[in-house]
């Protein structure tokens, strides 16, 4: 899977998060920061991460979630990690 | 305790009711008599799983909110959308729908009494709202999920905690208009809303807040059907509007309902001075418990008791009183015998608003104590709709060698309770609310000038 495929995918994710501005969706990137550039609570950050598990069929693992940061290739890392372990 | 010379005003009120598009539209449909209740197509959907098919349920739509359903927990409401854009979305994300009505509600009192955002956020200002229920729309499918189909606990997303804790319509009020004084939830089952608004009452009279947003909310939600229709004490056989009949003696049950009633409280005389429309003033509130160790069945030395610490050395004689009438067959005779007991048999009308709308559980005080506002404002009483016919018999209660309270048939008293709204001069009316467990809660509220 490649990562701006992932990507995609996160944005389609992002949109059905409400307390997220859907103007500031038109230009994410790998560098896009969740809290800082989309002042996503961080009370979404679990719920996003649920919901990319669904969307891209995999499972994270706890400590993977715990040590997640804040931006978009963050999630992007763990995505392809967890494909490689399955 | 009680500050020398200060008073409570209720200068603000709001809510959501069944049927009713907002509170103008609920005073018109009371005064002119007509029921609020309807045939339930969910509780028709669970056939012969459930008695009872009425209540006075509000559906999201009615609301002008819509629910978007999570895509991993089925049937889980992962946030409402208000299609009106009244709630911040960060503020929907964290409430569940009696939270939406309990934000509705406290922007439409606050409105009406003319608060400041300065007012609104001041350290003076508390919150005071409490339910009874407790999310079960968000939790039944959340735990099944979890417990049934071995999901994560972080299937659902991370507001499970916030839009089904128990007090999560303070803390969603708190959280929208930024006060700074006290939040809080008080909860004592069917006596909630109107023990939130006694302790506001409490907190300003006490001088501990300046003004209190206060009153209670129940959620449309089958578990709570489901749960008193287990007890069969919900009323089956008659057709929506007749289901709720306090007093009359082919009564059988309460109508389960839903709602939400929030009112502005504030020290008398800031309101005045500000020139507040003043709604009522607070003469008085009592609560106690009934000491029988009975958690169900009232009791008429407890409420002969409330009625002594409601009225104590204030001198009045309510002109109405706006009773908790549910039209179960044990709770109406019992009410009614300790109403004449400490009032005697006339000079003063009963007025039954659970006829019109059934039993909103948590939120029945709080938007109880609102119908008693309207009748400030519309001098006239509400009535007790289909209290048809009164027991031309004693009452078994009144047959115990023990009874020392009034020893006529209810039937007696069909000159108090009257079937339809009427104009009359009103200067105050007493409230009661009673829960599970053995609590009675009071409020006398009168005209500013009165």
């Amino acid at each position: 899977m490649e990562r701006q495929e992932i990507i995609d995918g996160l944005v389609e994710i992002l949109r059905t998060v409400r307390t997220i501005d859907p103007e500031k969706l038109t230009n994410v990137t790998e560098e896009t920061d969740f809290i800082a550039d989309l002042n996503t609570p961080s009370t979404e950050l679990i719920n996003i991460a649920a919901k990319a598990e669904q969307k891209f069929e995999v499972e994270f693992e706890d400590d993977d979630i715990d040590d997640m940061g804040s931006k978009v290739k963050d999630i992007v890392d763990l995505v392809i990690r967890a494909k490689e372990r399955a | 305790m009680e500050l020398q010379g200060r008073k409570v005003a209720v200068v603000g009120m709001g809510g959501v009711f069944p049927t009713c598009s907002d509170l103008n539209d609920f005073s018109d449909k009371l005064f002119s008599n007509k029921s609020l209740i309807r045939t339930w197509d969910e509780a028709v959907a669970c056939d012969k799983q459930v008695r009872s098919k009425v209540a006075g349920y509000i559906t999201d739509a009615e609301v002008n909110l819509d629910t978007v359903y999570s895509t991993i927990v089925e049937n889980y409401p992962e946030v409402y959308v208000d299609l009106l854009k009244r709630i911040p979305p960060a503020n929907l994300a964290t409430a569940d729908m009696g939270s939406i009505w309990a934000m509705l509600g406290t922007m439409d009192a606050i409105s009406m009494a003319g608060w400041s955002t300065e007012d609104t956020q001041s350290e003076a200002t508390g919150v005071v709202i409490g339910s009874g229920g407790c999310g079960h729309a968000l939790l039944r499918p959340a735990w099944h999920h979890f417990f049934q189909k071995g999901g994560k606990s972080r299937s659902p997303g991370a507001h499970t905690v916030d839009r089904a804790m128990v007090y999560r319509e303070a803390a969603n009020v708190s959280c929208l208009i930024r006060n700074r004084g006290v939040c809080e939830g008080i909860v004592s089952a069917c006596a909630t809303g109107l023990g939130n608004i006694g302790h506001a009452y409490r907190l300003i009279k006490f001088g501990m807040q300046d003004r209190v947003i206060a009153g209670g909310v129940e959620t449309t939600s089958l578990e709570s059907l489901i749960g008193f229709d287990s007890m069969q004490v919900l009323s089956r056989g008659f057709a929506p509007e007749e289901s709720s009949r306090p007093f009359d003696m082919n009564r059988n049950g309460f109508v389960c309902s839903f709602g939400a009633g929030i009112v502005c409280l504030e020290e008398y005389e800031l309101a005045k001075g500000r020139g507040a429309n003043i709604l009522g003033v607070i003469d008085s509130y009592y609560n106690n418990s009934d000491g029988d160790g009975d958690m169900f069945y009232p009791s008429f030395g407890g409420q002969r008791r409330l009625w002594k610490g409601l009225l104590a050395n204030t001198g009045i004689k309510p002109d109405v009183v706006k009773v908790h009438g549910t039209s179960t067959p044990a709770g109406d005779p019992i009410e009614l015998l300790s109403v004449v007991d400490v009032l005697g048999d006339s000079g003063y009308h009963i007025s039954a608003p659970k006829s019109q709308f059934g039993h909103m559980l948590g939120a029945a005080g709080a938007v109880e104590f609102i119908t008693a506002l309207l009748m400030l404002r519309e001098q006239a009483v509400l009535p007790c709709l289909n209290s048809v016919d009164l027991n031309p018999e004693l009452e078994n209660i009144q047959k115990a060698e023990t009874w020392d309270g009034p020893s006529v048939a209810l039937k007696s008293y069909r000159h108090l309770l009257p079937q339809e709204s009427f104009k009359k001069k009103i200067n105050t009316i007493a409230c009661l609310n009673y829960g599970f467990g053995g609590t009675n809660s009071a409020v006398l509220v009168s005209k500013d000038d009165a």
